[in-house]
Protein backbone atom coordinates (compact mmCIF):
# COMPACT_ATOMS: atom_id res chain seq x y z
CA UNK A 1 0.00 0.00 0.00
CA UNK A 2 2.78 2.16 0.92
CA UNK A 3 4.10 2.69 -2.91
CA UNK A 4 0.81 2.96 -4.52
CA UNK A 5 -0.65 6.39 -5.69
CA UNK A 6 -3.29 7.91 -5.97
CA UNK A 7 -5.02 9.47 -9.35
CA UNK A 8 -5.66 13.57 -9.23
CA UNK A 9 -8.93 13.56 -9.94
CA UNK A 10 -9.70 10.62 -7.33
CA UNK A 11 -7.37 12.49 -4.64
CA UNK A 12 -10.07 15.88 -5.46
CA UNK A 13 -13.32 13.15 -4.98
CA UNK A 14 -11.74 11.98 -1.95
CA UNK A 15 -11.74 15.03 -0.38
CA UNK A 16 -14.88 15.77 -1.44
CA UNK A 17 -16.29 12.85 0.05
CA UNK A 18 -14.84 13.28 3.38
CA UNK A 19 -15.86 16.97 3.53
CA UNK A 20 -19.39 15.21 3.07
CA UNK A 21 -19.01 13.23 5.76
CA UNK A 22 -18.93 16.63 7.97
CA UNK A 23 -22.21 17.53 6.12
CA UNK A 24 -23.83 17.58 2.97
CA UNK A 25 -23.88 21.61 3.17
CA UNK A 26 -20.36 22.67 4.11
CA UNK A 27 -18.48 24.10 1.22
CA UNK A 28 -14.75 22.90 -0.36
CA UNK A 29 -12.00 25.09 -1.67
CA UNK A 30 -8.86 23.21 -2.75
CA UNK A 31 -6.38 25.67 -4.09
CA UNK A 32 -3.12 24.68 -4.93
CA UNK A 33 -3.56 22.30 -7.31
CA UNK A 34 -4.97 24.51 -10.45
CA UNK A 35 -2.31 23.92 -13.12
CA UNK A 36 -2.09 20.33 -12.27
CA UNK A 37 -3.90 18.42 -15.34
CA UNK A 38 -2.53 14.79 -14.69
CA UNK A 39 -0.83 13.53 -11.19
CA UNK A 40 -0.44 10.41 -8.77
CA UNK A 41 -0.96 11.75 -5.15
CA UNK A 42 0.91 9.69 -2.74
CA UNK A 43 -1.77 7.57 -1.56
CA UNK A 44 -0.72 7.06 1.98
CA UNK A 45 -0.75 10.63 2.63
CA UNK A 46 -3.53 10.79 0.57
CA UNK A 47 -5.81 8.54 3.30
CA UNK A 48 -4.08 11.01 5.93
CA UNK A 49 -5.08 13.90 4.50
CA UNK A 50 -8.88 12.69 3.89
CA UNK A 51 -8.88 12.02 7.71
CA UNK A 52 -7.45 15.59 8.46
CA UNK A 53 -10.80 17.23 6.19
CA UNK A 54 -12.99 14.77 8.10
CA UNK A 55 -11.51 15.84 10.97
CA UNK A 56 -11.70 19.01 10.61
CA UNK A 57 -15.50 18.65 8.55
CA UNK A 58 -16.92 16.80 11.39
CA UNK A 59 -16.08 19.91 13.55
CA UNK A 60 -19.56 21.34 14.34
CA UNK A 61 -18.17 25.26 14.03
CA UNK A 62 -16.68 24.81 10.57
CA UNK A 63 -19.09 25.42 7.93
CA UNK A 64 -16.21 25.98 4.83
CA UNK A 65 -13.08 24.01 4.66
CA UNK A 66 -9.99 24.80 2.50
CA UNK A 67 -7.20 22.41 1.46
CA UNK A 68 -4.16 23.93 0.72
CA UNK A 69 -1.03 21.77 -1.65
CA UNK A 70 1.55 24.32 -1.23
CA UNK A 71 5.80 23.58 -2.01
CA UNK A 72 6.56 22.09 1.46
CA UNK A 73 10.20 23.04 0.61
CA UNK A 74 9.97 26.87 0.02
CA UNK A 75 12.35 27.13 -3.28
CA UNK A 76 11.27 24.98 -6.09
CA UNK A 77 13.76 24.25 -9.71
CA UNK A 78 11.23 24.17 -12.38
CA UNK A 79 11.89 23.36 -16.42
CA UNK A 80 10.32 26.04 -18.80
CA UNK A 81 9.17 25.04 -22.22
CA UNK A 82 8.52 27.64 -24.65
CA UNK A 83 7.14 26.23 -28.12
CA UNK A 84 6.20 27.75 -30.86
CA UNK A 85 3.59 26.44 -33.92
CA UNK A 86 2.74 27.30 -37.58
CA UNK A 87 -0.42 28.18 -38.65
CA UNK A 88 -1.35 24.84 -38.95
CA UNK A 89 -0.09 24.29 -35.32
CA UNK A 90 2.61 22.38 -36.38
CA UNK A 91 5.34 22.21 -33.65
CA UNK A 92 8.03 25.11 -34.83
CA UNK A 93 11.04 25.21 -32.13
CA UNK A 94 11.04 24.68 -28.46
CA UNK A 95 13.40 25.75 -26.23
CA UNK A 96 13.85 24.91 -22.87
CA UNK A 97 15.10 26.75 -19.39
CA UNK A 98 15.29 26.33 -15.88
CA UNK A 99 13.21 28.81 -13.49
CA UNK A 100 13.82 28.71 -9.39
CA UNK A 101 10.96 29.83 -7.51
CA UNK A 102 11.43 31.09 -3.83
CA UNK A 103 7.42 30.52 -2.12
CA UNK A 104 6.29 31.85 1.36
CA UNK A 105 5.98 28.85 3.98
CA UNK A 106 2.87 27.97 5.27
CA UNK A 107 2.48 30.58 7.93
CA UNK A 108 0.60 32.81 5.72
CA UNK A 109 -1.82 30.40 5.23
CA UNK A 110 -2.21 30.43 9.20
CA UNK A 111 -3.15 33.96 9.67
CA UNK A 112 -5.82 33.80 13.14
CA UNK A 113 -5.50 30.35 14.07
CA UNK A 114 -4.60 28.90 17.07
CA UNK A 115 -5.02 25.67 16.97
CA UNK A 116 -2.71 24.34 14.44
CA UNK A 117 -1.90 20.35 14.72
CA UNK A 118 1.05 19.85 12.54
CA UNK A 119 1.44 16.36 11.56
CA UNK A 120 4.10 16.73 9.28
CA UNK A 121 6.94 14.36 9.74
CA UNK A 122 10.39 15.78 8.95
CA UNK A 123 12.21 16.28 5.87
CA UNK A 124 13.38 13.03 4.88
CA UNK A 125 10.98 10.67 6.86
CA UNK A 126 7.58 10.52 4.50
CA UNK B 1 16.03 39.39 33.65
CA UNK B 2 18.50 38.27 30.78
CA UNK B 3 18.07 41.02 28.32
CA UNK B 4 18.52 40.43 24.37
CA UNK B 5 20.18 43.72 22.52
CA UNK B 6 19.91 44.15 18.90
CA UNK B 7 19.49 46.86 16.78
CA UNK B 8 16.29 46.97 14.57
CA UNK B 9 15.44 48.91 11.09
CA UNK B 10 11.86 48.73 10.62
CA UNK B 11 10.01 47.58 7.21
CA UNK B 12 9.66 50.82 5.13
CA UNK B 13 12.74 52.49 6.06
CA UNK B 14 14.61 53.73 3.51
CA UNK B 15 13.80 55.09 -0.45
CA UNK B 16 10.70 53.76 -2.08
CA UNK B 17 8.98 51.05 -0.29
CA UNK B 18 12.25 50.68 1.50
CA UNK B 19 13.05 47.73 3.24
CA UNK B 20 10.24 44.89 2.88
CA UNK B 21 10.18 43.51 6.00
CA UNK B 22 11.72 44.25 9.15
CA UNK B 23 15.52 43.76 10.09
CA UNK B 24 17.25 43.16 12.76
CA UNK B 25 20.96 42.98 13.16
CA UNK B 26 22.77 41.49 16.25
CA UNK B 27 26.28 41.01 17.62
CA UNK B 28 26.99 37.63 18.57
CA UNK B 29 28.71 38.94 21.71
CA UNK B 30 25.33 40.40 22.85
CA UNK B 31 23.72 36.59 22.28
CA UNK B 32 27.01 35.43 23.93
CA UNK B 33 26.87 37.68 26.84
CA UNK B 34 23.41 36.38 27.71
CA UNK B 35 23.93 32.49 27.23
CA UNK B 36 22.06 31.70 24.64
CA UNK B 37 22.46 30.26 21.18
CA UNK B 38 21.94 31.76 17.90
CA UNK B 39 18.89 29.91 17.14
CA UNK B 40 17.13 30.90 20.62
CA UNK B 41 18.48 34.40 19.51
CA UNK B 42 16.60 34.25 16.06
CA UNK B 43 13.28 32.44 17.69
CA UNK B 44 13.31 35.31 20.46
CA UNK B 45 13.19 38.33 18.11
CA UNK B 46 10.18 36.62 15.82
CA UNK B 47 8.59 36.36 18.99
CA UNK B 48 8.99 39.96 19.86
CA UNK B 49 8.16 41.13 16.76
CA UNK B 50 5.76 38.57 15.71
CA UNK B 51 6.01 40.05 12.35
CA UNK B 52 8.50 39.35 9.13
CA UNK B 53 11.55 40.00 10.11
CA UNK B 54 15.23 38.77 8.59
CA UNK B 55 17.84 38.49 11.05
CA UNK B 56 21.66 38.62 10.54
CA UNK B 57 23.66 37.61 13.44
CA UNK B 58 27.45 39.33 12.96
CA UNK B 59 30.57 38.29 14.61
CA UNK B 60 32.53 41.71 14.80
CA UNK B 61 35.74 39.80 15.60
CA UNK B 62 35.70 37.49 11.99
CA UNK B 63 36.16 38.65 8.43
CA UNK B 64 34.34 38.20 5.17
CA UNK B 65 34.64 39.42 1.91
CA UNK B 66 32.34 41.65 -0.47
CA UNK B 67 31.24 40.00 -3.78
CA UNK B 68 34.10 41.88 -5.86
CA UNK B 69 36.92 39.88 -3.27
CA UNK B 70 37.56 43.19 -0.91
CA UNK B 71 38.55 41.21 2.75
CA UNK B 72 36.66 43.33 5.36
CA UNK B 73 36.61 42.79 8.81
CA UNK B 74 33.46 41.43 10.48
CA UNK B 75 31.00 38.87 9.31
CA UNK B 76 27.54 37.34 9.15
CA UNK B 77 27.66 34.12 11.14
CA UNK B 78 24.11 33.35 10.93
CA UNK B 79 21.13 34.79 8.84
CA UNK B 80 17.43 33.63 9.85
CA UNK B 81 13.79 34.57 8.90
CA UNK B 82 11.07 35.00 11.30
CA UNK B 83 7.25 35.69 10.98
CA UNK B 84 4.62 35.48 12.74
CA UNK B 85 6.34 34.93 16.28
CA UNK B 86 8.44 31.67 14.90
CA UNK B 87 11.71 30.82 12.68
CA UNK B 88 10.78 28.02 10.46
CA UNK B 89 12.66 25.20 12.21
CA UNK B 90 13.66 23.56 8.70
CA UNK B 91 13.65 26.55 6.27
CA UNK B 92 14.10 29.55 8.68
CA UNK B 93 17.41 29.59 9.98
CA UNK B 94 21.27 28.90 8.52
CA UNK B 95 25.00 29.58 9.68
CA UNK B 96 27.39 30.36 7.32
CA UNK B 97 30.86 28.20 7.39
CA UNK B 98 33.80 28.87 8.91
CA UNK B 99 36.45 28.67 6.58
CA UNK B 100 40.10 27.73 6.87
CA UNK B 101 42.66 29.61 4.73
CA UNK B 102 45.23 27.02 3.93
CA UNK B 103 47.92 28.17 1.48
CA UNK B 104 46.07 25.87 -1.36
CA UNK B 105 42.41 28.08 -0.04
CA UNK B 106 45.05 31.58 -1.21
CA UNK B 107 46.00 29.97 -4.40
CA UNK B 108 42.54 29.12 -5.71
CA UNK B 109 41.31 32.38 -3.80
CA UNK B 110 44.01 35.30 -4.66
CA UNK B 111 42.06 37.79 -3.12
CA UNK B 112 42.24 35.83 -0.20
CA UNK B 113 46.69 37.49 0.33
CA UNK B 114 44.16 40.13 1.59
CA UNK B 115 43.72 38.70 4.89
CA UNK B 116 47.73 38.05 5.51
CA UNK B 117 48.54 41.48 3.82
CA UNK B 118 46.36 42.88 7.11
CA UNK B 119 47.32 40.63 9.97
CA UNK B 120 43.90 38.97 9.51
CA UNK B 121 45.16 35.29 10.04
CA UNK B 122 43.80 35.08 13.67
CA UNK B 123 40.28 36.06 12.06
CA UNK B 124 37.91 33.34 11.38
CA UNK B 125 36.34 34.15 7.78
CA UNK B 126 32.82 33.76 7.08
CA UNK B 127 31.30 33.89 3.36
CA UNK B 128 28.19 31.77 2.66
CA UNK B 129 26.90 28.27 3.69
CA UNK B 130 28.18 24.77 3.26
CA UNK B 131 25.75 23.21 0.70
CA UNK B 132 25.91 20.47 2.56
CA UNK B 133 23.95 21.64 4.93
CA UNK B 134 21.13 23.38 3.67
CA UNK B 135 17.64 21.95 2.62
CA UNK B 136 17.06 24.11 -0.01
CA UNK B 137 18.22 23.58 -3.46
CA UNK B 138 19.85 26.29 -5.17
CA UNK B 139 20.00 29.74 -3.14
CA UNK B 140 21.91 30.72 -0.16
CA UNK B 141 18.39 31.57 1.20
CA UNK B 142 16.02 31.15 4.82
CA UNK B 143 12.89 31.84 4.71
CA UNK B 144 9.68 32.02 7.35
CA UNK B 145 5.91 33.32 6.27
CA UNK B 146 6.55 36.20 3.84
CA UNK B 147 9.83 37.11 5.13
CA UNK B 148 12.49 35.87 2.67
CA UNK B 149 16.69 36.34 3.81
CA UNK B 150 18.35 35.66 0.40
CA UNK B 151 21.87 35.54 -0.45
CA UNK B 152 23.38 34.83 2.33
CA UNK B 153 21.68 38.06 4.19
CA UNK B 154 22.50 40.52 1.71
CA UNK B 155 18.86 40.40 -0.08
CA UNK B 156 15.76 40.39 1.45
CA UNK B 157 12.06 39.98 0.35
CA UNK B 158 8.31 39.92 1.09
CA UNK B 159 7.04 36.73 -0.37
CA UNK B 160 3.61 37.75 -0.22
CA UNK B 161 3.87 41.94 -1.28
CA UNK B 162 6.72 40.77 -3.69
CA UNK B 163 9.12 43.77 -2.59
CA UNK B 164 12.83 43.79 -2.40
CA UNK B 165 15.63 45.43 -1.38
CA UNK B 166 19.42 45.10 -1.51
CA UNK B 167 21.78 45.03 1.30
CA UNK B 168 24.98 44.64 0.34
CA UNK B 169 27.35 44.03 3.09
CA UNK B 170 29.40 46.85 3.90
CA UNK B 171 26.21 48.87 4.83
CA UNK B 172 25.26 46.16 7.19
CA UNK B 173 28.68 46.59 8.61
CA UNK B 174 28.10 50.82 8.84
CA UNK B 175 25.36 49.73 10.81
CA UNK B 176 26.60 47.67 13.42
CA UNK B 177 29.26 50.09 14.09
CA UNK B 178 27.21 52.58 14.33
CA UNK B 179 28.42 54.68 10.96
CA UNK B 180 27.01 56.17 8.37
CA UNK B 181 24.73 54.56 5.74
CA UNK B 182 23.16 55.42 2.01
CA UNK B 183 19.82 54.68 1.42
CA UNK B 184 18.83 54.81 -2.13
CA UNK B 185 17.61 53.14 -5.22
CA UNK B 186 20.21 50.67 -6.61
CA UNK B 187 20.24 52.03 -10.08
CA UNK B 188 22.13 50.35 -13.33
CA UNK B 189 26.23 51.14 -11.93
CA UNK B 190 25.46 48.21 -9.20
CA UNK B 191 23.05 46.04 -10.87
CA UNK B 192 26.08 45.75 -12.98
CA UNK B 193 28.32 45.73 -10.33
CA UNK B 194 27.31 43.17 -8.22
CA UNK B 195 27.50 40.84 -10.65
CA UNK B 196 31.58 40.98 -11.19
CA UNK B 197 31.79 38.45 -8.68
CA UNK B 198 35.13 36.33 -7.66
CA UNK B 199 35.64 32.32 -7.32
CA UNK B 200 34.84 31.26 -4.01
CA UNK B 201 33.77 27.98 -2.13
CA UNK B 202 30.81 28.55 -0.14
CA UNK B 203 30.68 32.22 -1.67
CA UNK B 204 27.91 34.31 -0.31
CA UNK B 205 26.00 33.56 -3.52
CA UNK B 206 27.60 30.67 -5.31
CA UNK B 207 28.23 27.72 -3.45
CA UNK B 208 31.26 27.18 -5.74
CA UNK B 209 34.05 28.36 -7.61
CA UNK B 210 31.99 29.31 -10.68
CA UNK B 211 32.87 33.07 -11.18
CA UNK B 212 36.17 34.26 -11.52
CA UNK B 213 37.69 37.50 -11.77
CA UNK B 214 37.32 39.48 -14.94
CA UNK B 215 33.82 37.52 -15.39
CA UNK B 216 30.37 38.31 -15.00
CA UNK B 217 27.84 36.13 -12.99
CA UNK B 218 24.90 37.91 -14.64
CA UNK B 219 26.09 37.34 -18.02
CA UNK B 220 23.10 38.62 -19.56
CA UNK B 221 24.44 41.67 -21.68
CA UNK B 222 22.87 45.08 -21.75
CA UNK B 223 20.05 43.58 -19.25
CA UNK B 224 21.99 43.32 -16.53
CA UNK B 225 21.84 47.05 -15.42
CA UNK B 226 18.06 46.82 -15.21
CA UNK B 227 18.19 43.54 -13.08
CA UNK B 228 17.75 45.47 -9.46
CA UNK B 229 17.91 48.66 -11.43
CA UNK B 230 14.62 50.07 -9.60
CA UNK B 231 14.56 48.53 -6.04
CA UNK B 232 16.06 50.07 -3.21
CA UNK B 233 19.41 49.20 -1.38
CA UNK B 234 20.80 50.38 1.68
CA UNK B 235 25.12 50.82 1.06
CA UNK B 236 28.22 52.27 2.68
CA UNK B 237 28.41 56.21 1.83
CA UNK B 238 31.26 56.01 -1.36
CA UNK B 239 33.86 57.25 1.21
CA UNK B 240 33.85 54.54 3.07
CA UNK B 241 33.56 52.04 0.42
CA UNK B 242 36.63 54.07 -1.64
CA UNK B 243 38.67 53.25 1.52
CA UNK B 244 38.38 49.41 1.54
CA UNK B 245 38.91 49.58 -2.12
CA UNK B 246 41.85 51.50 -1.84
CA UNK B 247 43.20 49.50 0.68
CA UNK B 248 42.84 46.33 -1.51
CA UNK B 249 44.43 47.69 -3.99
CA UNK B 250 47.44 49.11 -2.57
CA UNK B 251 47.88 45.32 -0.78
CA UNK B 252 48.65 44.36 -4.40
CA UNK B 253 45.05 43.39 -5.80
CA UNK B 254 44.73 43.71 -9.12
CA UNK B 255 41.29 44.43 -10.75
CA UNK B 256 40.18 41.66 -13.38
CA UNK B 257 42.79 39.29 -11.85
CA UNK B 258 42.87 39.33 -7.97
CA UNK B 259 39.91 41.08 -7.15
CA UNK B 260 36.40 41.82 -9.29
CA UNK B 261 35.60 44.29 -12.28
CA UNK B 262 33.11 46.56 -10.36
CA UNK B 263 32.33 49.79 -11.89
CA UNK B 264 33.53 50.76 -8.57
CA UNK B 265 36.52 49.01 -8.21
CA UNK B 266 37.87 50.23 -12.00
CA UNK B 267 36.97 53.63 -11.77
CA UNK B 268 39.09 53.83 -8.13
CA UNK B 269 42.34 51.76 -9.31
CA UNK B 270 41.99 53.89 -12.65
CA UNK B 271 41.99 57.33 -10.67
CA UNK B 272 44.64 55.75 -8.43
CA UNK B 273 46.77 54.62 -11.09
CA UNK B 274 47.22 50.92 -9.70
CA UNK B 275 47.01 48.07 -12.39
CA UNK B 276 43.96 46.83 -13.89
CA UNK B 277 43.82 43.41 -15.75
CA UNK B 278 42.21 45.06 -18.42
CA UNK B 279 42.71 41.59 -21.09
CA UNK B 280 41.83 39.28 -18.39
CA UNK B 281 38.31 41.01 -18.68
CA UNK B 282 36.21 38.65 -20.83
CA UNK B 283 33.71 39.78 -23.45
CA UNK B 284 30.78 39.34 -20.98
CA UNK B 285 32.21 41.83 -18.66
CA UNK B 286 32.88 44.41 -21.11
CA UNK B 287 29.43 44.36 -22.45
CA UNK B 288 28.24 44.44 -19.09
CA UNK B 289 30.36 47.24 -18.24
CA UNK B 290 29.93 49.32 -21.84
CA UNK B 291 26.41 49.44 -21.19
CA UNK B 292 26.85 52.00 -17.90
CA UNK B 293 29.67 53.70 -20.12
CA UNK B 294 32.74 51.90 -18.45
CA UNK B 295 34.99 51.70 -21.81
CA UNK B 296 38.10 50.06 -21.90
CA UNK B 297 39.49 52.94 -23.87
CA UNK B 298 38.95 55.12 -21.04
CA UNK B 299 40.42 52.86 -18.74
CA UNK B 300 43.84 52.60 -21.28
CA UNK B 301 44.38 56.29 -20.72
CA UNK B 302 46.94 57.34 -18.29
CA UNK B 303 45.71 57.44 -14.63
CA UNK B 304 45.03 60.76 -13.29
CA UNK B 305 47.45 59.52 -10.56
CA UNK B 306 45.02 60.81 -7.40
CA UNK B 307 46.43 60.66 -4.22
CA UNK B 308 44.05 58.29 -1.77
CA UNK B 309 42.98 61.90 -0.20
CA UNK B 310 41.84 62.97 -3.52
CA UNK B 311 40.03 60.21 -4.19
CA UNK B 312 38.05 60.14 -1.27
CA UNK B 313 37.57 63.94 -1.30
CA UNK B 314 36.13 63.65 -5.01
CA UNK B 315 34.81 59.99 -4.84
CA UNK B 316 30.78 61.30 -5.31
CA UNK B 317 32.13 61.78 -9.12
CA UNK B 318 34.81 58.97 -9.31
CA UNK B 319 32.05 56.09 -8.00
CA UNK B 320 28.72 55.89 -10.07
CA UNK B 321 26.05 53.79 -8.64
CA UNK B 322 22.76 54.53 -6.10
CA UNK B 323 20.20 56.60 -7.56
CA UNK B 324 18.28 59.35 -5.01
CA UNK B 325 21.20 58.75 -2.55
CA UNK B 326 20.55 59.83 0.99
CA UNK B 327 23.04 59.62 3.01
CA UNK B 328 22.32 59.09 6.58
CA UNK B 329 23.24 58.86 10.29
CA UNK B 330 22.16 55.14 10.93
CA UNK B 331 22.06 56.01 14.38
CA UNK B 332 18.87 57.78 13.49
CA UNK B 333 16.88 55.01 11.16
CA UNK B 334 17.58 52.04 13.49
CA UNK B 335 16.86 51.52 17.09
CA UNK B 336 18.88 50.17 19.50
CA UNK B 337 16.72 47.86 21.82
CA UNK B 338 16.68 45.52 24.39
CA UNK B 339 14.18 42.51 24.42
CA UNK B 340 13.09 40.93 27.94
CA UNK B 341 14.01 37.37 28.15
CA UNK B 342 11.71 35.29 30.23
Amino acid sequence: MRLMHTSLPEFKLKIQGAVLKGSPNKKLKIKGLESLKSAKMQSLRTGRIEKAVEEVSMDKESSEIEVIVMPRVPETMHTVIVKGYDKEENPTKAILEVINIIHPTEQVELDGFDNIDDRRPSIGKH
Amino acid sequence: MKKLKIRLMEKGTGVKQGVPINMAFVDLKDIKAIDITEEEAANIIAEYLDSPVAINIFDMDAITTTSDGIVVESAITTMAAGDKGKVHPEFGILNMEAMEVTENLITEEPHLKQIKAYNFEDNILFRGPNPAKKLIPVHNVVMTGAAINNNSATEVMNAVTMEEMLLPYLGQKQIMEDGDILLGVTGQEISVGIGMTVAEKFGRVFPTRQFSAGETAHGSGDYAKTLKENIPIIVAPKDVLAKYIIRALESGMVPGKDIGCSPAVLKVAHSLGTKIDLDNINNSAWEELNSIGIKKEDLEKPSPQMTKEEIIENVEKIIPGVSKPKRVDSKNVVKKISININ
